[in-house]
């Protein structure tokens, strides 16, 4: 199986290739419809920023939704949807699974007939203890009323705790959540501030519990969220140009699952394997305990310290030695223990190193490469100055596109081939000889990709500005195909990965970004099709509504 | 600013029926009604039964809008309560807390946890273990505390009486003022101090 899928790709490849005999005349026509070249964004967008100013309009369509299907006031469908992090198809689940009543007493929603007013003039508030005249009395929707000064006290601490999506009614063990707008009301009354603070909080409650939505992780931050519509493991690039992982909010790692990434960078930021190197070399002294390394000779070492030493147990000896001999000391048989730990520590750091250095090597390629886009774009004008017959030198762009993206994609191959084959993380989901034909098969197509990863770089780092049209024609036609083969390269690589590697994980599960031929995906900006105004205007309204109804 | 006008309040409202809960709240020092003292006794057919247990209470600014804070000051061995710091764990007290709540239903509450432990959350592990394993061990440590810590002999009161009354003070004073803080001979004499 895994053979022929080899052998398929093997031969799709010659196919790909534009044999350099084509016709002059059809290289214009392909420029267009090849895909691997051209470099546009993609169209259909499955991720949106959401800036500040549009933050309000992406909340509303959610609310809208709720509101209409449950016909509920806005802050009854912005407490069912806190409570259901934003996931407006889940809670329509449970609507119609278990019924409004059961979905309303579970996120804290009351709405309860109103009750007649009350006829006295004066009430008792049970928190103050205090008789308040009625006018000064606010009633919740859960029919529990206290004096406006207790409730805004109370409105006022839990906003400081930074409980303002939750705020329940005073009363003892009502789950109720109180009413934004009262809420907004009394709290603006006296503390203008906190009611501000309460605002942001419920806005921004669709972002930080939305499991949908996250705040883009740029550093200093630039204010915007990012909404992705499917699939949560994916990369996307932000408005402002960061581009991210959005599962885990760090760099773009794939075809490495952020688990792996995330093991990968700790490893390489920490000292582990310098740690292992000393375990390899050093022996602590057995009186001050420093690693003391043996630069050869005998067996018998001495610390700096003084302190003489058994190389071979590490324990504490007399000073003489003879051919046969250690002073004061014997440690008797070989240990096979310590030799095996340490034989194995070595193995893990060279293949650590292995890796790394591959990884380190392209990464570092990519950072040169970075710098080629001023050259390159100063090669393409030169070109375009010259009066010739060339005009279209977007294959230079495009070529250099498909080179970062590959290098990308091939740098992050080696720590994702390091914990693949690795003992760390699948040390049981395959048998040995498994693992070694799965692990040949991919570095059978991470070494084709690599071969032409840098052939492709070779081409396009050459002085074409001064050749000829004939030389320029022929660079041209290779770097169209070489873009093309590692387009296909790659994707072959993440479906290797995707289907054999990873697919085939039976206790895990290591989900990693889609290739995207396109490059990162860049998010819409949410339109807004509504400002502030509105609702402002709406939450007034509803307050006013209760004023009416409450006094 | 804590709402010393419901403090009050509450502890007119307390006191009024100590007859009938046996709980009762009182300042420490009359300056100062943030920082009280609870008294309850121990509840009928537990082991705690007889004595009488007595509960520091801190209130925080934010009182009643904020728990108030509760400790066991007398030694208890009980699941929810820590046998070294007197520490309580009982949701009210935390998050559970309302503003509806009052000093004297916080009492009550601790005072139904000390007939109900519940082991399953608890603040001493020990004591939560012993609970669950050695029941039998459990009631006759728990006994052997509320005897120990939280029962004044009559015989104790007297002689508490007789050093009060060396220091100069008349002895209905000191009786009255013994009875108020629940016979704790230190807090009697700040209070005796105090005025």
């Amino acid at each position: 199986m895994e053979e022929d899928y080899y052998m398929s790709g093997d031969s799709e490849e010659e196919e790909d290739y534009y044999s350099p005999d084509r016709d002059e005349e059809s290289l214009d026509g392909l420029e267009n419809d090849d895909t691997g070249a051209q470099w546009n964004p993609s169209k259909a967008f499955s991720s949106k920023v959401i800036t500040k100013e549009s933050l309000l309009a992406a909340q509303r369509e959610d609310l809208r939704r709720v509101m209409d299907l449950l016909s509920v006031r806005e802050h009854h469908a912005r407490t069912l949807l806190i409570h259901y992090r934003w996931d407006v198809e889940k809670l329509i689940a449970v609507y119609v699974e278990k019924g409004k009543p059961c979905l309303f007493a579970a996120a804290g929603v009351t709405v309860v007939e109103r009750l007649d007013p009350e006829s006295s003039s004066t009430l008792m508030c049970i928190i103050c203890m205090d008789d308040i005249p009625a006018e000064d009395v606010t009633k919740m929707d859960c029919g529990h009323s206290f004096c406006n000064h207790c409730w805004t006290e109370h409105f006022v601490i839990k906003i400081k705790e930074g409980q303002s999506k939750r705020i329940r009614c005073m009363a003892h063990k009502c789950n109720a959540i109180c009413d934004e707008a009262i809420i907004r009301k009394l709290v603006s009354l006296r503390h203008p501030d906190l009611a501000e603070k309460f605002d942001r909080f419920l806005l921004e409650s669709y972002i930080e519990d939305n499991k949908m939505v996250k705040w883009c992780p740029s550093v200093p931050h630039c204010g915007n969220a990012i909404r992705v519509e499917n699939d949560e493991y994916c990369e996307v690039e932000c408005s402002c140009g960061l581009q991210f992982c959005f599962s885990c909010l760090s760099e773009t790692h794939s075809p490495c699952s952020c688990l792996m990434w995330e093991l990968w960078t700790k490893k390489c930021r920490d000292e582990s394997e310098t740690v292992n190197w000393m375990t390899v070399h050093t022996k602590p002294c057995p009186k001050c305990h420093k690693p003391v390394e043996k630069n050869g000779g005998c067996n018998l070492v001495s610390c700096i310290c003084g302190q003489p030493f058994c190389w071979l147990c590490g324990g504490a000896t007399g000073r003489d030695h003879t051919w046969s001999h250690i002073a004061n000391h014997s440690c008797g048989r070989y240990k096979e223990d310590t030799e095996k730990n340490a034989e194995r520590a070595k193995r893990d750091l060279y293949r650590y190193m292995h890796y790394h250095n591959r990884y380190k090597a392209h990464t570092d390629s990519f950072k040169q490469e970075s710098r080629l886009k001023e050259t390159i774009k100063e090669k393409v004008s030169s070109l375009e100055a010259r009066d010739s017959n060339l005009r279209d030198f977007s294959w230079v762009m495009n070529g250099l596109y498909r080179l970062f993206r590959s290098r990308r994609a091939l740098s992050y191959s080696y720590p994702f081939a390091f914990y693949m084959f690795g003992d760390e993380l699948f040390k049981d989901e395959m048998t040995n000889c498994k693992r070694e034909i799965k692990q040949h098969l991919f570095e059978d197509q991470q070494q084709q990709l690599e071969s032409n990863v840098e052939k492709l770089s070779k081409f396009l780092e050459e002085p074409f500005d001064e050749y000829t049209e004939e030389q320029v024609m022929q660079i041209r036609m290779q770097v169209l195909n070489l873009s093309v083969i590692t387009d296909n390269l790659c994707k072959k690589m993440y479906e290797c990965i995707e289907n054999d590697l990873l697919g085939s994980l039976q206790f895990t599960i290591h989900p990693i970004a889609p290739y995207q031929s396109k490059g990162i995906e860049k998010a819409e900006e949410l339109s807004v099709g509504w400002t502030q105004a509105p609702y402002n205007e709406k939450c007034q309204k509803a307050a006013d509504q209760f004023k009416g109804r409450v006094i | 600013m804590v709402d010393f006008a419901r403090v009050q309040k509450e502890l007119q409202e307390c006191n009024r029926d100590f007859e009938v809960s046996g709980i009762r709240v009182v300042p420490k020092s009359e300056a100062n009604l943030a920082h009280l003292l609870g008294t309850i006794p121990g509840p009928l057919g537990t082991p705690y039964e007889g004595g009488t247990f007595k509960i520091d209470i801190n209130l925080t600014d934010g009182y009643p809008f904020e728990p108030p804070k509760m400790k066991f000051v007398t030694k208890v061995w009980h699941p929810n309560i820590s046998s070294q710091s007197g520490a309580i764990c009982l949701d009210i007290l935390k998050d559970q807390w309302s503003p509806a709540l009052t000093l004297k239903t916080a009492l009550l509450s601790i005072q139904a946890l000390l007939s109900a432990p519940e082991p399953d959350d608890p603040q001493d592990a020990v004591v939560a273990q012993q609970y669950l394993r050695e029941h039998h061990t459990f009631l006759g440590t728990a006994r052997y505390w509320t005897e120990a810590f939280a029962m004044t002999s009559s015989l104790d009161v007297e002689e508490k009486v007789k050093k009060l009354v060396e220091m100069g003070f008349p002895e209905t004073l000191v009786r009255s003022a013994l009875d108020s803080v629940g016979g704790d001979e230190n807090l009697a004499l700040e209070k005796l101090c105090s005025g």
